[in-house]
């Protein structure tokens, strides 16, 4: 009965792949969510990883960078530097904010920089300069591709012109574009030219980052330290939270949607198929070997559908922010567990309307015209 | 036609019902994501719409209300309300923070300082801030965090105490509170946050209530030529900047998942397309035989296409709102309003075209069709 199963299925080839197809795109839906959540949020930390601090300092009561503010005196970082265990430190002013780029508010991460702090500055240029002065801006390169605008063009930063001196790659993210400007003239926008968001501490070798917090803590006033780990998984999990219900609600229809396709599928495959069946029943096959044919197709189905979302995933997916930049898409295979644990439930529910098909046919069937 | 096609549809009422539910599902699928992406925006739109001004007073070159860093000086608003016409300048300022509660997750919140106006649209339960340590909590963050109103609301130490819960303040995943200036301050010196604050960000914004019969566009050219560090919007300028910007950041990656949507609501029609000639085919024998052309049987397959279109569309309304509905009262964070006409017609127009190229689909294998199937067993 089985191999009449799959018979059945592969005998109708064009019908088993658009079948399979749309079940792939409905898991592909589900993916698709996750996947942009992971890209930004693997953007959203870039910055804080590229620095491979051993330690952030920011005020008192923030433990993010993304959708916080934070603000510590200057002098706090040349008292940092001056700490025993300390090699070296780098510290920014930072906000987040629309920049308008080409007539268009592009949403960024605003880094403001000094000329002794090089190190927090872009870690790839395309073109142009690296570090701006006061005056000048470095935009990623994807804003200047989307945007049009090149080096030597100028960009308004809340109420100042800035001259476009470099292009920087690997910045751009939808929610969170890297922008770096002189920290002379963020400082002069917020009103903060005595003072940094964050330092950045590099540690003597040897140093544990645990121990660099507890000396910077004890020697500092009104400041959070947190190793870079720490740092890092508390900005990514923030923006993981963000997009948390949204995957789990595209779940929820991706697989019903997933549902209804093989459960239509398996629907119509039988009931083409009545007279076959009726022909099984006759010749003794009991209701319940048809029911794990039923089964069978619609398990068949999904399998197919699944591998083909696995296949689209790493094939269009991957491509697709060639084509749209804009869009940072990450397709790890854990994205697919949830897909395939969901995946034999939606088989054994989608086949539940076959089923009820297959309870009806009358033997008597193979006998009518 | 149209009888043979009724016909068709009533004859097996089961598939039929099988179908509408299928291809009212990818619909829905359409109808939902575009309703989420509506919701995005509207939520964008209201925020500064909601707060009620006839005028807003931001920093010069600041254009959004939201997602903005604005600092008016502390002066701004003696020097507006001394303009002529201008009834009131109510301060409000927007600070981000990151709320915390055991055993729950970490979530960014958007402080709302507000005065004597800007304060909560709707306020669901509760009342609004009236006394310290008031806080008006989103009704997210009640479903989020079980809070209700009576709880303590802390945020780096600092107890608020929750007065009320409002509709619908939220936009960009985030949620509002609103407090009032005294208690921010409290919060600034209480969280030992101010002395590494040289400008406590104050006033963000100035929302202007203007005397009955004045023309806004003279008081707003007064605004900017006596507070030269600030620009003046009416409330709908800058809420349309907070929606371009809205469509800035997620416009590529739900354009991509609409089309995602049209993809698999193709796929089902065709599909369903393929599966009806397969059941048919005897049928089609029959037409081919008496002579109906392989044109006429393809039209009859467009005409059946659009007319199962027709039948699921109410039904796609019908389990996109269910579904907009679920999503709302689970996560009221997220608005996903389906009753909007233009993603209304635009989906409803789109699905038709869909149902011509998917009955166009399985065309080969109609044309194909040998007529002398029909006198085959």
């Amino acid at each position: 009965m089985l191999y009449w199963s799959l018979k059945t299925l592969f005998s109708e080839p064009v019908r088993l792949i658009v079948s399979a197809l749309a079940v792939s795109v409905s898991f592909l839906l589900v993916v698709f969510f996750s996947a942009v959540f992971e890209g930004e949020s693997d953007k959203m930390v870039i910055y804080l990883e590229k620095m491979q601090a051993d330690v952030w300092v920011m005020q008192k009561g923030v433990s993010n960078m993304h959708m916080a503010s934070s603000m510590l005196w200057d002098w706090k970082a040349d008292k940092i530097a001056k700490l025993p265990f300390v090699k070296e430190v780098s510290a920014i002013l930072y906000f987040n904010g629309p920049v308008k780029i080409g007539g268009k508010d592009w949403f960024s991460y605003i880094i403001g920089i000094k000329p002794q702090y090089q190190r927090a500055g872009p870690w790839e240029i395309s073109k142009g300069k690296r570090i701006p002065g006061v005056g000048e801006v470095v935009i990623p390169e994807v804003i200047s591709q989307l945007s049009g605008v090149q080096i030597g063009d100028e960009i308004t930063l809340v109420d100042r012109p800035l001259r476009v001196i470099g292009l920087s790659r690997d910045t751009f993210s939808m929610a969170s574009s890297v922008v770096f400007v002189s920290h002379e003239d963020l400082g002069e926008l917020v009103k903060g030219r005595d003072q940094y968001s964050y330092i950045m501490v590099y540690a003597n070798p040897g140093i544990s980052s645990q121990d660099l917090i507890k000396h910077i803590k004890n020697e500092v006033d009104k400041v959070n330290a947190l190793s870079s780990e720490d740092f890092i998984n508390s900005d990514r999990t923030l923006a993981m939270q963000m997009g948390a219900e949204i995957i789990s609600m595209m779940t929820i229809i991706g697989t019903l949607l997933a549902t209804l396709i093989v459960a239509f599928t398996a629907y119509s495959l039988i009931n083409h198929k009545q007279q076959e069946l009726a022909v099984a029943k006759a010749l003794g096959f009991s209701d319940g070997k048809i029911y794990i044919a039923s089964l069978f197709q619609s398990v068949v189905i999904t399998a197919i559908g699944l591998v083909l979302s696995i296949v689209l995933a790493y094939t269009i997916l991957s491509w697709l922010p060639t084509v749209i930049p804009q869009v940072n898409l990450v397709v790890r295979p854990h994205q697919f567990i949830s897909i395939a644990s969901i995946a034999l439930p939606i088989a054994v529910f989608a086949s539940f309307a076959a089923v009820r098909t297959v309870i009806k046919v009358d033997p008597m069937t193979v006998f009518k015209g | 036609m149209l009888r043979f096609i009724c016909r068709q549809l009533v004859y097996e009422p089961f598939r039929s019902m099988l179908t509408c539910v299928a291809i009212g599902s990818a619909i829905a699928v359409i109808l939902l994501l575009e309703g989420f992406h509506t919701g995005l925006l509207v939520q964008l739109k209201n925020v500064s719409l909601n707060r009620g001004a006839d005028l807003i007073v931001a920093q010069k070159g600041v254009s959004n209300f939201i997602a903005s860093r604005s600092l008016l000086p502390q002066l701004s608003r003696e020097a507006i309300e001394s303009i002529e016409g201008v009834k009131s300048a109510h301060p409000i300022t927007s600070v981000p923070v990151i709320y915390e509660k055991a055993g729950y997750r970490k979530s960014p919140v958007f402080f709302m300082v507000f005065d004597t106006g800007g304060g909560p649209a709707v306020i669901k339960e509760g009342k609004t801030v009236t006394k310290p340590r008031d806080i008006v909590i989103d009704e997210s963050l009640a479903v989020l965090y079980d809070l209700k109103v009576g709880d303590d609301f802390i945020v780096s130490d600092f107890k608020f105490n929750i007065s009320g819960i409002a509709k619908q303040a939220s936009a960009l995943f985030t949620a509002f509170v609103f407090i009032n200036y005294d208690d921010m301050i409290d919060f600034f010196f209480d969280s030992d946050l101010v002395g590494d604050i040289s400008n406590l960000p104050l006033l963000s914004y100035l929302l202007v209530e203007l005397q009955p019969d004045v023309d806004k566009y003279a008081i707003a050219k007064s605004i900017e030529a006596i507070e030269t560090d600030a620009d003046v919007f009416l409330p709908d300028k800058i809420s349309q900047n907070d929606v371009a910007l809205g469509e800035t950041l997620f416009g590529p990656v739900m354009g991509v998942l609409i089309g995602a949507g049209y993809i698999i609501t193709l796929l089902v029609i065709g599909m369903i397309m393929f599966a009806a000639i397969h059941a048919r085919l005897k049928i089609y024998g029959v037409l081919k035989a008496i002579g109906f052309s392989n044109k006429s049987l393809i039209n009859e397959m467009v005409l059946e296409s659009v007319f199962i279109i027709i039948l699921a569309f109410p039904l796609a309304l019908l389990i996109a709102q269910s579904g907009a509905w679920l999503i709302e009262t689970r996560v009221p964070l997220y608005r996903v309003p389906i009753f909007e006409t233009v993603p209304i017609l635009r989906t409803f127009f789109s699905a038709l075209v869909l149902a011509i190229i998917g009955a166009y689909l399985p065309y080969r294998f109609m044309a194909k069709l040998d007529p002398a199937i029909v006198f085959r067993g």
